[in-house]
C-alpha cells in the first residue's frame, strides 16, 4: 500500500478538494457574519466602516486638490479653479458617487468636464439633483447629511482626513510652490530639522457629494458576496465539513510523508531530478511563483478588471490550483530529501560550508604543518622562548586595546600557557619514569601515545621501540632456551630406556660364571661406562634446566656449618679412598643464609665429587669459611693430580676439564651445574687448584 | 608364590626384569601395553605390578587410575621420567613406588620385596608394640632386645649408630642439627665433633634404606640438620 503510485496521485488529487472545500466553507461562515456584506444589502451604508471610506475617499480627493492639482484638466470659474478627476479614485463602492471640494479659490470633482458643469454652482447643482441620493455637505467643520450614520459619526473620522493627508511634511527646497500659494500661512517650518509641515483641517475644505445606497458592481465586496453565495450550502454544513476534511487532510498528509519516496521491490529512497536540485533554488521558484500570483491577484481585485463572475472565479480556482501544485511538489521533495538524509546534504548553505570547512581544514593543516617543522628544527627551548615572546606582544596589545580588563585577559592567557607548559614538563617526568621501569626490567607496558602532546610523539615512539625490541629479544631467548630444555629432556628419556637395557643385561653378563679373563674385563669396561652414560644423561637434564632459568628456589634459613659438615660427612668414604686428609674450619657460631639448602647441596656436592675425582693422592684438602659482612666466602683448596694449563676462568666454563682429554671419570657438566646455581643463590666461591 | 605383572613396551627391559624376578621366586606375568596389562589383571590374580609410564596405546598413568578403580594390589612405577612432578602425579594417582630408569636390578627387587611384603602383612601390625618399642613405616626399633628391623630384615648397627637412630626415633619428624644429636647422645658439648655425626648417619643410611641417595626414613635437611620421616 506504501508503494502505491496510484493511491498517491488520488491523495494529490484529494488534497486540494478538501481544502476549498474547507476554505470556503470557513469563508461563507465568516462572511455570513461579517458587516461588510449582508444579506440585506443597505446594512452596509450604516456601518462604522462605510463611514471611514466615505472620509478616506473625501481625503484622497483633498490630497490630489492640493498636491497634484496642476496636472488635472482644470477650468476657471472665475477666480476659481476647477479640476476635474475620473471617477476610478472612488474605493467606497457606491453608485453614482460625486462629489465636489472647495478650497479658498481651488476646487475638484469627479464630474466628467462639460458645459453642464463648468461653473461651482452648476456642479453643485448636478450634485443636489441626484436622484434618490444621500446628499453630504461639510461646511467650516459641519457635516449636514440625509445619512444620519454619516452625520453622527463623520466628526469622529475626520481625524483619518487631518492624519491621512492633511499632515504632510515635504522636504525644504522640493516644496511646490503651487502648494505653498495654495495653503500659504498655513505652512510651519520648524528651525532644528528644516522640515516643513502642513497643517490644513477639515475645517479649511467645503465639501459637496451624493451617492446612492447600492453597491457597485465591479466592487471586490461585491463579487465576494455573490461568489461565495453560489456555495452557501458549504457555509451551512461547516460544523460537519470542517473538523471532516481537517481530519481526511491531516490523515491523507501522514499516508503522503509516510508513502512518498518509497517505491515497489525497492529499499532506498528514489530520488529524480528535481530531488537532486539545491534546496534554497527550489525554495525561492517557488515563492517567486507564489508572489507574482499576489501581485497578480491584488492588483486584479484592486482594479476591478474582471467583470464576468465565472471568469473570476475561474481565474481564482487556477491560481490556487497552481499555488497548491507548487506546495505539493515543494512537501514532496522536501519529505524525500528528509528520508534520504539529503535535506541539508542537498543545499547550496551546506555545500558552501562544506567548501569553507574544507579550505579551513587544509589551511590550517599546512599552517601547523609548517609550525610544527618549524618547532622540530628549532627544538622545544626555542619553541617556548617564542611562546614567551608572542605572549608578551599579545599581553601588550590586550592591555592597550582593553585598559583594565586587558590584565584580566592577560592572567587568563598566563594560565592558559603556564598549563600547556606544565603539560609538557609532566610528559617528561611520564618518560623519566618509563625509562626508570624500563631500566628495572620492565619491557611489557608501553607508553600511550594519547597520553603526550604532539612534542613527544617521536620520543614516545622510539622508545616503546626500544622497550619492544628487548622484549621481543628477552622473550625469543626465554622460548629457545624453553625448547632447548624440552629437546634436551625428550632425548634423555629416550636415551634412557635402551639404556636401562644396557645396563641390565651387563648386569646380567656379570653374573654369569665367565672363564675367560678377557671377556670378564671387557664386561667391566661395558659396566663401567654404561654407568657413565647414565650419570651423564641425568646431569644434561639437570644443566639444561639450570640454564633455561626454570629453577624455583625455595629460600630458607640454613647453617652454612652444618652443610659442609653434613657434606663432608658423605664424601668421607670417597675422600679416605684417595687418602685425602680433610682439614676443615669453620666458625664456632652458626653461620646463617637464606638459601635454597637442596640447590646449596648440590653446588658443595659438586665441589666435593671434583675434588674427590680430581685431586693428588696422599694430599690435603682445606675447606675453609670466611664471613664477611654481607656475604660467606667457602674455599676449597686441593691439589690436582694433573698439571692445569688452562685459566681460572675456563675452569669455570661448563664442560671443561683439566685434563682436556676426556678420558677420566666425570663429566665436566658438573662445572657447569655450579656456575649457574651459584648465580641464582648469590653466592660467591673461589675456585683454586 | 607371588604373580607379578611386568608392563612395559620395551620387551628387552621386561625379559630382564623376568630374569632378576624369576631368581627370587617370583612367577612373572607380561604385558608390553596398558591394555594388554588390564586384561590380563582381570583374568589372573596378580600381587604386584611393575608399570612403565610411555607407553603405547594406553599410558602408564592411565592403565593405573584404571587399576585403581578396582584393585588395591601394590604398584611400582618404572619410568625415564624423572622430573619431580611426574614422580609426585605417580604417588598421587596410587602408585605406592617410584623407580626411574636406568634402574638398579637390586634396588628394584629390594623395592619389589619391600611392597609385598607390606601388601601381604597388612592388618597383621605387631600389637605387642611395648613402651620400648620404635615405630616408622616399616622401620622398627626394639629397644629392650636392641633390635633394628627394615622390612622384616633385621640391620646391624654399631652402638653409635643405635644411639643416634633410637634417639632420632624416639623424636621422629623432628630435625636435629649436628650439635643437638651430638648432646643428646653423647649427654656432653659438642666439641670438635666435626662431621663425625656425619658420616655416621651417612652409615645408617646405607643400612636401613633400600637407595640411600633418595632416603624414605633417614631424611638430611641440609644445612639444617637430620630426621626420621614420620609415616
Amino acid at each position: 500500500m506504501k508503494q502505491s503510485k496510484v493511491l498517491r496521485m488520488i491523495a494529490y488529487c484529494m488534497i486540494p478538494i478538501l481544502v476549498f472545500a474547507m476554505i470556503t466553507s470557513l469563508l461563507v461562515k465568516e462572511v455570513q457574519k461579517d458587516e461588510i456584506i449582508t444579506q440585506k444589502g443597505n446594512e452596509y451604508f450604516q456601518t462604522d466602516q462605510f463611514v471611514r471610506k466615505y472620509m478616506s475617499t473625501v481625503a484622497n480627493y483633498a490630497n490630489r486638490l492640493i498636491y497634484e492639482n496642476e496636472e488635472l484638466p482644470t477650468f476657471y470659474d472665475g477666480e476659481t479653479q476647477i479640476c476635474y478627476i475620473d471617477n476610478n479614485f472612488n474605493s467606497i463602492m457606491v453608485e453614482d458617487f460625486y462629489i465636489l471640494i472647495q478650497y479658498k479659490n481651488k476646487a475638484i470633482t469627479n464630474l466628467d468636464m462639460n458645459s453642464d458643469t463648468n461653473t461651482i454652482e452648476k456642479i453643485k447643482a448636478f450634485i443636489s439633483q441626484n436622484q434618490n441620493a444621500k446628499k453630504v455637505n461639510i461646511s467650516a467643520g459641519n457635516i449636514e447629511s440625509d445619512s444620519e450614520v454619516i452625520e453622527k459619526k463623520g466628526m469622529k473620522y475626520s481625524r483619518d482626513f487631518e492624519n491621512t493627508y492633511y499632515t504632510r511634511t515635504e522636504e525644504k527646497g522640493q516644496f511646490n510652490e503651487i502648494v505653498e500659494s495654495v495653503i500659504g500661512s498655513q505652512v510651519e517650518e520648524t528651525e532644528t530639522t528644516g522640515i516643513k509641515y502642513i497643517t490644513t483641517q477639515i475645517e479649511d475644505f467645503e465639501v459637496t457629494s451624493s451617492y446612492q445606497e447600492i453597491l457597485q458592481i465591479t466592487s471586490e465586496e461585491a463579487r465576494m458576496k455573490e461568489f461565495l453565495n453560489r456555495y452557501e450550502t458549504l457555509g451551512e454544513k461547516a460544523p460537519v465539513i470542517l473538523p471532516v476534511c481537517l481530519s481526511a487532510v491531516l490523515l491523507l498528509g501522514i499516508y503522503l510523508i509516510l508513502s512518498i519516496g518509497r517505491t515497489k521491490g525497492k529499499d532506498e529512497i528514489e530520488l529524480n531530478d528535481l530531488d537532486r536540485i539545491p534546496y534554497e533554488i527550489l525554495a525561492v521558484i517557488g515563492c517567486l511563483i507564489l508572489g507574482v500570483e499576489c501581485l497578480i491577484l491584488a492588483n486584479m481585485g484592486y482594479g476591478g478588471i474582471v467583470q464576468d463572475i465565472n471568469l473570476y472565479i475561474s481565474i481564482y480556482t487556477t491560481f490556487y490550483l497552481v499555488a497548491y501544485i507548487i506546495c505539493a511538489v515543494l512537501f514532496n521533495t522536501t519529505v524525500k530529501r528528509i528520508k534520504a538524509k539529503t535535506i541539508f546534504q542537498n543545499t547550496i548553505t551546506y555545500q558552501a560550508w562544506k567548501l569553507f570547512v574544507k579550505i579551513v581544514k587544509k589551511t590550517s593543516a599546512k599552517t601547523l604543518e609548517i609550525w610544527n617543522q618549524f618547532t622540530e628544527s628549532t627544538g622545544l627551548v626555542n619553541k617556548l622562548l617564542m611562546v614567551i615572546v608572542g605572549y608578551i606582544v599579545i599581553a601588550v596589545i590586550l592591555l592597550s586595546s582593553f585598559g583594565g580588563f586587558g590584565i584580566l585577559f592577560d592572567i587568563g592567557l598566563a594560565i592558559f600557557i603556564f598549563y600547556k607548559i606544565v603539560q609538557r614538563i609532566n610528559g617528561f617526568t611520564k618518560i623519566e619514569k618509563h625509562l626508570k621501569a624500563m631500566y628495572e626490567g620492565d619491557n611489557a607496558t608501553k607508553l600511550k601515545i594519547a597520553d603526550f602532546t604532539n612534542e613527544f610523539e617521536k620520543m614516545v615512539m622510539y622508545i616503546n621501540d626500544i622497550s619492544n625490541g628487548f622484549e621481543n629479544a628477552i622473550q625469543d631467548g626465554i622460548k629457545s632456551e624453553k625448547l632447548k630444555t624440552e629437546l634436551i629432556t625428550n632425548v634423555s628419556h629416550d636415551i634412557k630406556t635402551p639404556l636401562t637395557s644396557i645396563i641390565n643385561y651387563v648386569d646380567l653378563l656379570k653374573k654369569e660364571k665367565i672363564e675367560n679373563e678377557k671377556v670378564k674385563e671387557y664386561i667391566e669396561i661395558l659396566d663401567n661406562k654404561s654407568q657413565r652414560l647414565k650419570k651423564l644423561t641425568e646431569d644434561l637434564i639437570e644443566a639444561s634446566k639450570a640454564s633455561s632459568g626454570n629453577v624455583k628456589l625455595n629460600l630458607e634459613t640454613i647453617n652454612v656449618s652444618e652443610l659442609l659438615k653434613q657434606a663432608t660427612g658423605e664424601f668421607e668414604d670417597k675422600f679416605k679412598e684417595k687418602n685425602l686428609e680433610l682439614v676443615m674450619n669453620l666458625p664456632e657460631e652458626k653461620v646463617l643464609i637464606k638459601a635454597d639448602n637442596r640447590y646449596m647441596y648440590r653446588i658443595i656436592e659438586n665441589i666435593f665429587s671434583n675434588v674427590s675425582k680430581y685431586s693428588m693422592e696422599y694430599s690435603r684438602l682445606y675447606i675453609d669459611m670466611i664471613e664477611k659482612e654481607q656475604t660467606v666466602q667457602i674455599e676449597v683448596k686441593n691439589i690436582s693430580k694433573d698439571v692445569l694449563n688452562i685459566s681460572e676462568e675456563e675452569l669455570m666454563r661448563r664442560f671443561v676439564r683439566g685434563d682436556k682429554s676426556r678420558t677420566t671419570e666425570g663429566s665436566g657438566l658438573r662445572n657447569f651445574d655450579f656456575e649457574k646455581f651459584d648465580r641464582t643463590s648469590k653466592w660467591n666461591i673461589c675456585y683454586q687448584n | 608364590m607371588y604373580n607379578i605383572l611386568v608392563c612395559d613396551d620395551d620387551k628387552e627391559i621386561v625379559a630382564a626384569i623376568e630374569i632378576y624376578l624369576s631368581e627370587k621366586g617370583y612367577n612373572i606375568l607380561k604385558a608390553y601395553d596398558g591394555k594388554q596389562a588390564l586384561k590380563i589383571l582381570k583374568e589372573n590374580t596378580v600381587h604386584l605390578v611393575i608399570l612403565d609410564i610411555m607407553m603405547p596405546q594406553m599410558d602408564g598413568m592411565e592403565t593405573l587410575s584404571e587399576l585403581r578403580k578396582s584393585q588395591a594390589i601394590p604398584v611400582i612405577m618404572l619410568s625415564a621420567k624423572s622430573e619431580d612432578e611426574d614422580k609426585i602425579s605417580g604417588l598421587d594417582l596410587g602408585a605406592d613406588d617410584y623407580v626411574t630408569k636406568p634402574f638398579n636390578p637390586l634396588e628394584l627387587i629390594a623395592r619389589v620385596n619391600s611392597c609385598l611384603r607390606r601388601y601381604t602383612k597388612l592388618g597383621m601390625i605387631n600389637e605387642e608394640a611395648s613402651e620400648n618399642t620404635y615405630r616408622t613405616g616399616e622401620l622398627i626399633m626394639e629397644d629392650t632386645l636392641k633390635k633394628v628391623t627394615v622390612d622384616e630384615q633385621e640391620i646391624k648397627l654399631t652402638p653409635t649408630e643405635y644411639n643416634i637412630l633410637k634417639f632420632l626415633m624416639q623424636n621422629k619428624g623432628k630435625v636435629y642439627s649436628i650439635e643437638q644429636i651430638y648432646q643428646n647422645v653423647w649427654n656432653e658439648e659438642c666439641y670438635g665433633a666435626e662431621n663425625i655425626i656425619a658420616v655416621h648417619i651417612r652409615h645408617i643410611r646405607e643400612k636401613i634404606e633400600i637407595n640411600p641417595k633418595e632416603p624414605k626414613y633417614l631424611k638430611v635437611i641440609w644445612g639444617i640438620g637430620y630426621k626420621i620421616e614420620s609415616l
